[in-house]
C-alpha cells in the first residue's frame, strides 16, 4: 500500500467521516458541558461529569434503562432461537416448492416501514386481547414480542448465510458415525455456527435497544423504554442530561460492536496462525 | 500398475459359489426428471477394494451416498452382509464413509474427531481411548492428539479422516475421492498406505474416483460408470486390456480407435478392413458381431512399434509420417499421420540413450501384434 493517496480520496474520506460522526461527536462533547444551555460552552467549569451523576440519581432514567436492557436481552435470545430455526429450515430443506417466497417473506420485515409493522402489531394485540384475553393490555410483553418479530428477520439472514457456507458433509459425517439428527444439530452444527449466533444476538440486542417507532405503538403506561424517555424529554425541552444519556446509549452499542469485532478478529488471527503453523510442520516432512 | 496387488489370489468374483457381501439390486435414483443412477446391479465381495470410476456427474457419488444412507434409492434394494439396508438410516448402518472434503469437525481435536463415532455407540472411555490410540498409530499420526483440524496439513487431515472412518470397524468403508485433495507426490505415497491398511484390517472398500490411475492402483475390481450406468466391471487388467466398449477403451488410458468392418470372420481370427488405416487388420481372436456391421479396433499407444525399416511381419503394418514428438524422459510420445490422414498415437519407452531416434516428418512404419487389437462394437 505504498501508493500515493490522492488528495481527492483523502478529502472524500474526510467529508464522509465528518458527515457520519460530527453530529454524534458534538453530542458527546456537549454532554461534558457545565452550562445548562445546550449550545453555550462553559469554558470555566467544563468538562464536567455533572450530567452523568445527575443521570445516576434520576430514578426515571435508571428504570427506563433497566427496562430497555431487559427487553433487549430477552428479545435477542428469543430472536436468536426463532431466527436459527428459520435459517436452518431455509438453508437445509433443499429446494422445496415456494422456498424463494418463504425466504422473501422472512426478510420482508427488514424492509417493511416500521410504522406499518408497529401499527399491525398494535392492531393484532388489541384484537387478541378482545378474543383470547392475552396479552392483557400493552406493556413489556407486547414490546418484547414486537421486537422479536422484526429482529428475528435479521438473525435469520445471518444464520442462513452462515449455514449456506457450512460444509453439509460435516453433518453427514456425524450422522454416518452414528449420531441422530437432533444430536448432530446440538453437537456439530450449533458449536460451529456459534459465532454467527452470537453476532445475531448482538445485532438483535442493538436493534431492540434503540427502537422507538415500533415500541411507541405497542407500549403501555409504565413501560417506557430508554429511547422513548429520551424522545419525550426532548419534546419538553433539550437539556444537557439528554446529551449524557444519549452518549451512554451510544457507548453501550459501540462497546458491543467493538467487543464483537475484536473477538472475531482474534479468532480469525488465531486460525490463520494455526494454519501457518500446520504448513510449517508439513514442510518438515509428513 | 496393478503390480501393487501381487497376490491376485483374492478373486471371489470368479467363484460362482461365493456370496456377495454387498449386493446392489437394480437400483435407480431419480432427482426430479434427472436419472442419476439407472438400474444398477452390482455384487461386491468381502475384502475387496471396489472402485467406481467415471467422469463427474456419472452417478458414482450418488451410488456411494445410497450405500451410506444419505440418499434413498427411488427403485431397487441394497444389501450389506445379507441384511436389507434400503430403508436403514445412515446412523444405524454398519458402514462408514470418508468424505472428499474429509469433513473433520473443526471444533474438535484429533482425538475427539476420531473418538466421535465410538462415543455415539456408548463405548466406555478407557476402551475408546485405547481404540483411538491404536487406529492413530495405524495411520501413523501419533503425537497430534490435541491438534485441531486447521492445525494439520492436508496429508495429516486425510489420515485423521481415514482413522475416524475406520475406528468403528465398519463392515464397509466408503471412500469418496480419497486422494483427490492431495498433491501428486503425497498421493502416490498415500495410495500404498491405503492398500496396506485395507489389507491389514480386511475391511471391504468401495472407492469413488474420477482418476483412472487412482482406480488402477487401489482397486481389486473397477466398475466404469457413465450416465448413471455401469458399463463394465472387471479387474484393472481386464478394463485396460479388454475394454468392451469404445467409451471404456477411451476413458481408461489413451487409445487409437480405427473404424472398420469385418471382411473375414472366423472363430479363431478376424480381419477388419479400415479405410482410416488404409488396409486390413488381423485380429487373433474371434469377434461376435454381425458381418458387415461397423466395428472399431482399439490399439493402445504403447503396443504400437515405430521403425524406420518395414518390420518383418505380414499383418498390421502401416506406413506414416511423424508429425509430433514429445520427449518425456522415460518415454517418448509420437503422433504419426497415416496416409489416410488419420493420426496415430505411439508411446515408446526410451530404453537406451541414443541420438538417432526418428524425427519430425520422417517416414516410418507402425506395427503391432495381432493380439494387441481389441475389437469393440459399440
Amino acid at each position: 500500500m505504498n501508493q500515493r493517496r490522492s488528495f481527492f480520496v483523502l478529502t472524500a474520506m474526510a467529508f464522509g467521516f465528518a458527515f457520519l460522526y460530527i453530529p454524534i461527536l458534538s453530542m458527546v462533547v456537549y454532554s461534558f458541558n457545565y452550562s445548562k444551555l445546550v449550545t453555550v460552552w462553559d469554558t470555566a467549569n467544563s468538562p464536567t461529569l455533572k450530567w452523568y451523576t445527575a443521570l445516576l440519581a434520576d430514578e426515571q432514567v435508571l428504570n427506563a434503562a433497566k427496562l430497555s436492557l431487559r427487553i433487549a436481552a430477552i428479545n435477542a435470545t428469543g430472536a436468536v432461537i426463532l431466527g436459527t430455526l428459520a435459517g436452518l429450515a431455509l438453508a437445509r430443506f433443499g429446494r422445496f416448492k415456494g422456498r424463494t417466497l418463504l425466504t422473501g417473506l422472512t426478510t420482508a420485515p427488514m424492509v417493511m416501514p416500521e410504522v406499518i409493522t408497529g401499527l399491525a402489531m398494535l392492531l393484532l394485540f388489541v384484537a387478541m386481547q378482545t378474543l383470547v384475553g392475552w396479552p392483557a393490555g400493552r406493556g413489556v410483553t407486547t414490546i418484547t414480542i414486537a421486537h422479536i418479530t422484526f429482529s428475528m428477520a435479521y438473525v435469520t439472514v445471518v444464520i442462513q448465510s452462515r449455514l449456506l457456507t457450512l460444509d453439509e458433509s460435516l453433518e453427514e459425517a456425524a450422522m454416518d458415525l452414528g449420531a441422530r439428527p437432533a444430536k448432530v444439530f446440538f453437537v456439530i452444527t450449533l458449536p460451529i455456527i456459534f459465532p454467527a449466533i452470537l453476532s445475531g444476538w448482538l445485532l438483535a440486542f442493538t436493534l431492540s435497544w434503540d427502537d422507538l417507532v415500533i415500541t411507541s405503538f405497542v407500549s403501555g403506561p409504565g413501560s417506557t423504554t430508554l429511547p422513548q424517555l429520551i424522545f419525550s424529554k426532548v419534546r419538553l425541552g433539550v437539556n444537557p442530561s439528554i446529551n449524557a444519556l444519549a452518549t451512554v446509549m451510544v457507548a453501550v452499542v459501540a462497546s458491543l460492536v467493538v467487543v464483537a469485532g475484536v473477538w472475531m478478529q482474534r479468532q480469525e488471527r488465531r486460525r490463520q496462525r494455526d494454519v501457518q503453523m500446520a504448513l510449517a510442520t508439513n514442510q518438515g516432512g509428513a | 500398475m496393478s503390480a501393487l496387488r501381487p497376490q491376485e489370489k483374492l478373486k471371489p468374483w470368479t467363484d460362482p459359489a461365493a456370496v456377495p457381501y454387498v449386493r446392489i439390486e437394480r437400483v435407480t435414483k431419480r432427482f426430479g426428471d434427472f436419472v442419476a443412477v439407472n438400474q444398477v446391479s452390482l455384487d461386491i465381495y468381502k475384502g475387496e477394494a471396489f472402485c467406481l470410476l467415471g467422469p463427474s456427474g456419472c452417478g458414482k457419488t450418488t451410488l456411494l451416498r445410497m450405500l451410506a444412507g444419505f440418499e434413498q434409492p427411488t427403485e431397487g434394494r441394497l444389501f450389506i452382509d445379507g441384511q436389507d439396508m434400503t430403508a436403514i438410516p445412515p446412523y444405524e448402518r454398519p458402514v462408514n464413509m470418508m468424505f472428499q472434503s474429509y469433513a473433520l469437525f473443526p471444533h474438535m481435536t484429533v482425538v475427539e474427531n476420531v473418538g466421535f463415532g465410538l462415543r455415539q455407540d456408548g463405548i466406555p472411555k478407557a476402551e475408546r481411548e485405547a481404540r483411538v490410540a491404536e487406529i492413530l498409530q495405524l495411520v501413523r499420526l501419533t503425537g497430534f492428539d490435541q491438534r485441531k483440524p486447521h492445525q494439520l496439513s492436508g496429508g495429516q487431515r486425510q489420515r485423521v479422516a481415514l482413522a475416524r472412518s475406520l475406528v468403528k470397524r465398519p463392515k464397509l468403508l466408503l471412500l469418496d475421492e480419497p486422494l483427490g485433495a492431495l498433491d501428486k507426490k503425497l498421493r502416490e505415497h498415500t495410495q500404498f498406505e491405503l492398500i496396506n491398511i485395507q489389507e491389514t484390517l480386511g475391511v471391504t472398500f468401495v472407492i469413488v474416483t474420477h482418476d483412472q490411475e487412482e482406480a488402477m492402483t487401489l482397486a481389486s475390481r473397477i466398475g466404469v460408470m457413465n450416465q448413471g450406468e455401469i458399463l463394465q466391471t472387471g479387474t484393472p487388467t481386464d478394463i485396460y486390456e479388454y475394454p468392451t466398449s469404445k467409451y471404456v477403451a477411451d476413458f481408461i488410458g489413451s487409445v487409437n480407435m480405427f473404424e472398420g468392418r469385418l471382411v473375414e470372420d472366423e472363430p479363431a481370427h478376424v480381419r477388419i478392413e479400415s479405410a482410416e488405416l488404409g488396409g486390413t487388420v488381423y485380429v487373433d481372436h474371434g469377434v461376435s458381431s454381425a458381418p458387415d456391421a461397423t466395428v472399431w479396433v482399439a490399439v493402445r499407444p504403447e503396443k504400437v512399434r515405430i521403425d524406420r525399416e518395414r518390420p518383418d511381419q505380414l499383418d498390421n503394418v502401416f506406413a506414416g509420417t511423424v508429425k509430433e514428438i514429445a520427449y518425456l524422459g522415460d518415454v517418448s510420445r509420437y503422433l504419426v499421420a497415416l496416409d489416410s490422414g488419420k493420426l496415430v498415437r505411439v508411446t515408446q519407452p526410451n530404453t537406451d540413450r541414443r541420438d538417432d531416434r526418428v524425427t519430425w516428418e520422417e517416414r516410418v512404419w507402425l506395427s503391432w501384434s495381432p493380439s494387441a487389437n481389441v475389437v469393440v462394437t459399440q
